[in-house]
């Protein structure tokens, strides 16, 4: 089956595009690309990426984040959270892994399980 | 390609507003608004009222429907609700229940 390269269908991903906003609940299965606005809850059990310009007034949850807009409420990641410099969040960020580039703004709580090395006496431990 | 697309897993309940074009492969409960199309594809489920330049019905569609421009409802297509608009095609396979108001 032929498959287009460049349509942001193929891959079976969902975009809320530039001018678009949604008001209410989000969930589901898939990837969800937002350039638009959000306010209301966001739970996917694939990767969400809010672009630049995009903003998020809600708490949001999926399998891995990627910000490089605004997003004023919880993130919260089964996988890696990734904020770029670009992004602007303020919330609780919490992720198995979390990076922040340089130039991002963040204000808020940052939690990540990780396991302490055994040079420094973990056995496994919490930040 | 379309501006918005809902893609299919996608549940939204509340409005959807949008500028451009929107695509509907999933669930969507409660309002849709958009200045451009709205393609309703096979499949999709939406529960709301409609408002677009123009709308193509593939999937299911249970709400009032305006359009600017015209409505077509496909092969395959479900439209419950009342339907204002200056064109509508109904094409053969298409189900609706509903008025027609075309603002004569």
């Amino acid at each position: 089956m032929a498959r287009a390269s460049n349509s942001s269908t193929s891959h079976g991903g969902a975009v809320l595009g530039k001018g678009a906003h949604i008001r209410g609940r989000i969930a589901g299965d898939g990837d969800l690309r937002v350039e638009g606005s959000i306010s209301g809850d966001v739970t996917l059990k694939g990767q969400l990426v809010v672009d630049g310009g995009a903003e998020i007034v809600a708490d949001v949850q999926a399998s891995s984040v990627i910000v490089e807009g605004a997003i004023e409420g919880d993130i919260s990641a089964t996988e890696a959270v990734t904020i770029r410099a670009s992004a602007r969040v303020s919330g609780a960020i919490r992720g198995s892994s979390i990076s922040i580039e340089e130039g991002a703004s963040v204000s808020g709580r940052i939690e990540a399980d990780f396991e302490l090395p055994p040079e420094l006496g973990g056995k496994g431990g919490r930040s | 390609m379309a501006n918005t697309v809902i893609a299919h897993g996608i549940t939204i309940e509340g409005e959807l507003t949008s500028d451009d074009d929107v695509v509907i492969q999933g669930t969507l409960r409660g309002k849709l608004t958009s200045k451009d199309a709205v393609n309703v594809e096979s499949g999709a489920v939406v529960e709301a009222d409609i408002s677009a330049s123009s709308l193509s019905v593939g999937g299911q569609v249970t709400g009032n429907v305006t359009a600017s421009d015209r409505v077509d409802l496909m092969p395959g297509g479900r439209l419950i609700g009342d339907v204002k608009a200056s064109r509508l095609t109904i094409a053969d396979g298409a189900s609706f229940k509903g008025n027609v108001d075309m603002d004569v």
